[in-house]
């Protein structure tokens, strides 16, 4: 396989061969603007000699942070193009997070979005030493701000731009600066949230990224004709691939929101042909379907059910090309035009060819629903450590329970403790200044340890269990598989989040967070009133439904054998909604078991002690970054275990 | 500091340097109204001054929103005279006070409930439109051209606040707080001189209250727009406000700046409900 | 038992056996439901954008086809009595927002809808005195509609299309099209809308209610014109008319006060309904059921659906 040397290299070719082809969209005051190829070299080349100007040398790092503007992935391109280094961020964790990753990685320079991740930039600018220079997308609000050292980035482009009408060598030289690049070389670094720790910085190289990109390409068959939409924080290593990498090598285009909220709006204005989200998007999404559904006229939702249940005995099978009765697709071809079609329409999604989740295991029952739509979605298996890629499903080989086959150029091993580790040239050079962490991570010969137990079943498929140190036994012995549990009851759209607890207990119990808009509609529909989220969780009216959703999931798991003693037996509703500002969830959303534990030890103790309720008091911050205390007194709940458990114990 | 205090602080710097020169927008010469022999507002008297924000305050009852409604021509005083723009008047027609530059918004949010946020705002630019019916109709042309520069106008409103996701949305089914904000929206599309806002933060959350807040100081300084505002909540004004005019009972008991009217004796006793 | 077999079997074997005849007999409904459609959407237009009860839409339908023979009458051409008639609705909308609307705004339904049977008197005793009481003939050549007819074989039998009607509804149509195109994509349209949400948030952004309400009237005044040279055209011209412009009151319970799709649902319903009840169900009654039977069908919806098939729901709050 021929590649090119860097991801620069790759703008450069885009420029010449596809020049007219449109790289880029962004809807800004409510219409999409467009960028060819060939624009997009010339508003990185103006930004890239700017940025030199205002001396950005090579292995400097530039922190990105904002949300998904072309202006910051063009930062990318015109960073790497002088052999310095991006550090994309978390755009919405507050200063005292920046903190860390800024000083670790040591930046140089900043590009933000606007006025608010300046001022927070700002507001920690007295620890960071090498810090030189702000750039601001959103000229909104930065009159009265310092004009020597934060610029707009129209200004450092003019600046390039004067450069280069003095100096007509410069662009030369610009192009001969990318041709020094080594395909060896630091390319990008990305920090993990990671659930446990402070973060680390992942170094992936040029080739790290560039050999994964084009493999991945060529596994779904992706071309320039593509078209996705760039939602997800871009210092996740996912959105670096589907929105930067995977475009440049493959020359498709990437169409920029208008703002977070309109997401969903303008994903049906575009409706990308290759989508990605994980989960918890697919959740969310589903949640707001049954919700609307819930709210539609009789007769709607006689059809809504009625076509839904075609597509769940169906759809599947018409998808993977199986063969079907005549009548079945009839029937399921009706159902597109009334039901599937419209649906997918709002949803943005009726001219999806490859959909992927990935990121955490996604309940099979959301799973099995959108591919019964007739979207092709599937699932893919990856780390920030392999530049993503690591197993993904093939088309027509789609199971809910698998992650699919190892990508191309992956090698797959078990270890002897259940541990599934992998080798692929996508493997990153090791984490920034943190040897210690690469060491224990990284093996001599270039295995990676994944932290996930699983098994590779008879197809080749690679199954995860959980993470490997989650994976837990009861006191009796048997398995204790928490996410397994959890996603389950996150099918329920009343359900936002769950922790379950078991591990070395003799019960399994859980915590569960009600999901706000699902729960607020239905006590509206069922008069309930309520001031609060708070006052809402408690309410002995939302203990009966989530308890009822839990004896349904008692019951699908005592049908299961591997699992069947892992009935939940008692509940809590949880007062607050997790939340990473508060540390209980990751920057992308997972949850982290070790600090829930320990912050909410005592509820935890109520859950095995037998009482019925307990107070907590607990820190938390606000919105605007204030600290303050929230206290409750949460009601714990026992669950009937289901017949069979009852006789055993 | 929080971006909301940095604003204030910056508007707090631009009203020392300029307080001086400022022009006399609006003054309002001893006007009387009442209904039917009740006296809603008896000889009062004050003006208004180009680029700041003025707040009207007072106990419930005690004729703000009346001075408002004849502030923009909804009620005609039987005595007394308005100058706007060094233009005397005793009677002002709504529309003309629109045409003039005046723009308001309501206590209970007055919204064209069936549209759009979009033509909601939209509406805002109907004094600016000048194409002719038949332009219209055929939708080509200069109208369609004309349509096209309000419309830019219009997107730089909810650009400005922050209600791009709520655009194509009927106004009727949106939260209440938004609603208000809709409402500020089309009140800023009509490019005033003068605006009007009848307790915009009435029935809001402390969230939205900051965020309103942070408009309200936004349009002031960076469009120049200048604000008369009644309002309930007394953190609120003294936040916000260059100057207060405080009434009651139909009555002005008092004028100045925030400092000033909090000190003042008449204003404690009329917010404490001492029987005089 | 008989009768059972007269109302629920019989008719429907008739339709059933004689295809083109149902064709004809749904055809000629659907004409007739065009045009009270058209009488409905005007009364709409007014009671949306100022909340008039308009009592004279009915009477003003015959005023406008009395004014155009009459005009015409008196000499003009064709195409000048158009003009001069659509002139003549334009100052009547004036002059009724001068000295009707505007001495009584803000006062109670009732008195507006008693100034509106005002204006009917006034408007039937001026049409009277000036162009004259008596029946006249629509004066369809000089306008260009076209006349005679088409046969349509079907079914084994022949169903006749009026090329007038196929004008009616083709005219009608596109009147219904121009109007939603108005009311959607101007700046009138827009302040129109936004008049009949909320009165005094439109006079706050600059609308002039006094304008708009002579905008509406003007423009049911068009609408009344068309209507009233179909309707004149497919019989005569004459006062009497007006009892059949009443049957538009019908069809507003039907569609809905504020709805312009339930003005036109509904005047299709009772224009086909009335047809097919008289022509299969009315010999039980004998005949003469075209009279009353949008009424009743208007009373059966004030029972089950008061507020019409799209009008906005009334809920009573307690």
């Amino acid at each position: 396989m021929q590649t090119l040397p860097s991801m620069p290299h790759y703008l450069l070719r885009n420029a010449e061969q596809y020049s007219q082809q449109v790289a880029m969209r962004h809807k800004d005051l409510g219409i999409w603007h467009e960028w060819t190829w060939a624009d997009m070299l010339a508003e990185v080349q103006a930004f890239s000699l700017g940025l030199s100007e205002r001396g950005l040398k090579p292995g400097d790092k530039v922190a990105i942070i904002g949300a998904n503007r072309p202006k910051l992935y063009w930062t990318f391109a015109a960073v790497q193009a002088l052999g310095a280094v991006p550090v994309p961020m978390y755009a919405d964790a507050v200063a005292d997070e920046m903190v860390y990753v800024l000083d670790h990685a040591g930046v140089h320079f900043a590009v933000c979005q606007d006025q608010e991740q300046i001022d927070k930039v700002l507001s920690i600018q007295s620890e960071l030493k090498d810090l030189t220079t702000l750039i601001y997308d959103e000229p909104r609000g930065m009159r009265d701000y310092d004009a020597e050292t934060i610029l707009d980035f129209t200004q450092v482009q003019f600046l390039g731009r004067q450069s280069l009408e003095r100096d007509k060598s410069r662009g030369a030289q610009w192009q001969q600066g990318i041709d020094e690049l080594k395909s060896d070389e630091l390319c990008v670094m990305l920090y993990t949230s990671g659930t446990t720790g402070k973060p680390k910085g992942v170094m992936l190289s040029h080739d790290n990224l560039i050999i994964t990109c084009v493999n991945a390409n060529n596994f779904d068959n992706l071309t320039i004709k593509e078209e996705t939409i760039a939602y997800l924080p871009c210092a996740w290593v996912g959105d670096h691939l589907f929105s930067y990498g995977q475009s440049l090598t493959a020359g498709y285009c990437v169409c920029c929101p208008e703002s977070a909220d309109t997401v969903s709006a303008d994903r049906r204005e575009i409706a990308p042909t290759y989508f990605f989200a994980p989960p918890r998007v697919f959740e969310s999404l589903l949640t707001s379907i049954i919700v609307n559904m819930e709210d539609a006229g009789r007769l709607k939702r006689a059809m809504f059910n009625h076509f839904i249940a075609v597509a769940k005995k169906h759809g599947e099978h018409i998808l993977n090309g199986e063969s079907v009765s005549a009548m079945a697709r009839l029937h399921y071809r009706l159902g597109d035009w009334f039901v599937y079609g419209p649906l997918k329409n709002r949803l943005g999604m009726s001219r999806v060819r490859v959909a992927y989740t990935a990121g955490e295991a996604i309940g099979p029952d959301i799973f099995r629903f959108y591919r019964s739509l007739g979207i092709n979605l599937k699932q893919l298996y990856g780390q920030t450590e392999a530049s993503v890629y690591i197993t993904a499903q093939p088309d027509g080989e789609i199971d809910a329970d698998t992650v699919g086959t190892p990508s191309t150029g992956v090698e797959i091993e078990i270890a002897e403790t259940g541990e599934v580790m992998y080798r692929s040239p996508g493997v990153f050079m090791g984490y920034y200044r943190n040897d210690e962490a690469t060491a224990s991570t990284k093996t001599a010969d270039g295995w990676v340890h994944t932290g996930d137990a699983g098994y590779i079943d008879d197809r080749g498929h690679l199954r995860i269990i959980d993470r490997a140190k989650d994976v837990g036994k009861l006191n009796d012995g048997s398995l204790f598989p928490p996410k397994y549990i959890e996603n389950k009851l996150k099918f329920f759209p009343n359900i936002k989040e769950v922790v379950a607890f078991g591990d070395g207990r003799d019960v399994v119990t859980a915590m569960i967070n009600i999901d706000l808009t699902a729960v607020s509609n239905w006590a509206e529909r069922n008069n309930i009133v309520y001031g609060s989220y708070q006052e809402l969780a408690g309410h002995p009216l939302v203990y009966d439904m989530v308890q009822t959703h839990i004896e349904q999931v008692n019951q699908d798991l005592i049908a299961e054998p591997r699992v069947a003693g892992a009935c939940i037996g008692r509940f809590l509703v949880l007062h607050k909604e997790l939340d990473p500002d508060d540390g209980e969830l990751t920057r992308t959303q997972k949850v982290r078991r070790a600090f829930i534990n320990e912050r909410y030890a005592p509820l935890i103790d109520a859950l095995y002690s037998g009482r019925d309720e307990q107070f907590v008091s607990t820190d938390v911050t606000f919105e605007d970054g204030r600290k303050g205390k929230l206290e409750a007194t949460v009601k714990i709940r026992d669950v009937a275990l289901p017949e069979p458990l009852r006789k055993a114990s | 500091m929080t971006v909301a205090d940095a604003a204030v602080a910056d508007s707090d710097v631009a009203d020392a340097g300029t307080a001086v020169e400022r022009n006399e927008l609006l003054s309002v010469e001893n006007v009387s109204l009442s209904f039917g022999g009740v006296k809603a507002i008896t000889d009062i008297s004050f003006n208004i001054l180009e680029g700041e924000i003025r707040a009207i305050i007072g106990p419930n009852g005690a004729g703000k929103t009346s001075m408002l409604n004849v502030i923009n021509g909804f009620y005609h005083p039987q005595e007394g005279s308005i100058t706007f723009r060094g233009k005397k008047r005793r009677r002002m027609k709504p529309y003309q006070a629109a045409a003039s530059g005046i723009a308001r918004t309501f206590q209970n949010v007055a919204l064209f409930k069936g549209m759009s946020t979009l033509d909601n705002i939209m509406s805002g630019r109907s004094l600016k439109m000048k194409r002719g019916l038949f332009w219209q109709l055929l939708h080509v042309g200069p109208a369609r051209n004309e349509e096209i520069e309000h419309r830019q106008r219009v997107e730089e409103i909810i650009d400005f606040l922050e209600i791009a996701a709520i655009r194509k949305q009927p106004v009727g089914k949106l939260p209440y707080g938004l609603q208000k904000r809709v409402e500020l929206g089309r009140a800023m599309a009509m490019d005033p001189d003068l605006l009007l806002l009848d307790e915009p933060m009435a029935g809001m959350n402390l969230e939205e209250k900051e965020d309103m807040s942070r408009f309200i100081l936004d349009l002031n300084t960076e469009f120049g727009i200048t604000v008369a505002l009644i309002e309930h909540d007394m953190g609120v004004v003294m936040d916000l406000a260059d100057r207060v005019v405080v009434l009651d009972y139909g009555k002005k008991i008092a004028d100045g700046t925030p400092a000033e009217v909090q000190a003042n004796q008449d204003v404690i006793d009329a917010y404490l409900g001492v029987a005089r | 038992m008989e009768l059972l077999q007269q109302i629920f079997v019989l008719p429907f074997v008739d339709m059933v056996s004689m295809p083109d005849f149902l064709i004809q007999v749904v055809w000629e409904g659907f004409v007739a439901g065009v045009l009270y459609a058209l009488i409905a959407l005007g009364f709409v237009l007014i009671y949306k954008a100022s909340g008039v009860f308009n009592f004279a839409q009915g009477i003003m339908v015959v005023f406008a086809a009395m004014a155009l023979v009459g005009i015409h009458d008196m000499g003009a051409p064709a195409w000048l009595a158009l003009l001069l008639t659509i002139a003549l609705m334009g100052l009547l909308a004036i002059t009724i927002e001068r000295v009707v609307l505007r001495k009584l705004v803000n006062q109670h339904e009732a008195i507006l809808l008693m100034a509106t049977i005002g204006l009917t008197l006034v408007l039937k005793g001026v049409g009277e005195l000036v162009f004259g009481g008596g029946t006249k003939s629509m004066i369809t050549e000089e306008l260009g509609l076209p006349t005679g007819s088409s046969d349509w074989e079907v079914f084994g039998g022949i169903v006749i299309f009026q090329h007038i009607d196929i004008a009616a509804a083709v005219i009608a149509i596109l009147m219904v099209a121009t109007l939603a195109v108005f009311f959607s994509k101007t700046r009138i349209g827009r302040a129109l809308r936004a008049v009949a949400d909320d009165h005094q948030a439109a006079l706050s952004v600059g609308i002039s209610l006094h304008q708009i309400w002579a905008i509406v009237w003007f423009a049911s005044g068009i609408v009344a014109l068309v209507t009233g040279i179909m309707w004149g055209a497919r019989s005569d011209v004459s006062f009497a008319l007006e009892i059949i412009a009443l049957k538009a009151l019908a069809v507003l319970i039907l569609g809905g006060f504020t709805s312009i799709p339930g003005a036109i649902i509904g005047g299709l319903m009772v224009g086909i309904g009335e047809k097919l009840f008289e022509v299969y169900w009315g010999p039980i009654f004998g005949g003469g059921t075209e009279a009353w039977f949008a009424y009743v069908l208007a009373l059966i919806f004030l029972l089950f659906r008061p507020q019409g098939l799209f009008g906005e729901r009334i809920i009573e709050r307690v």
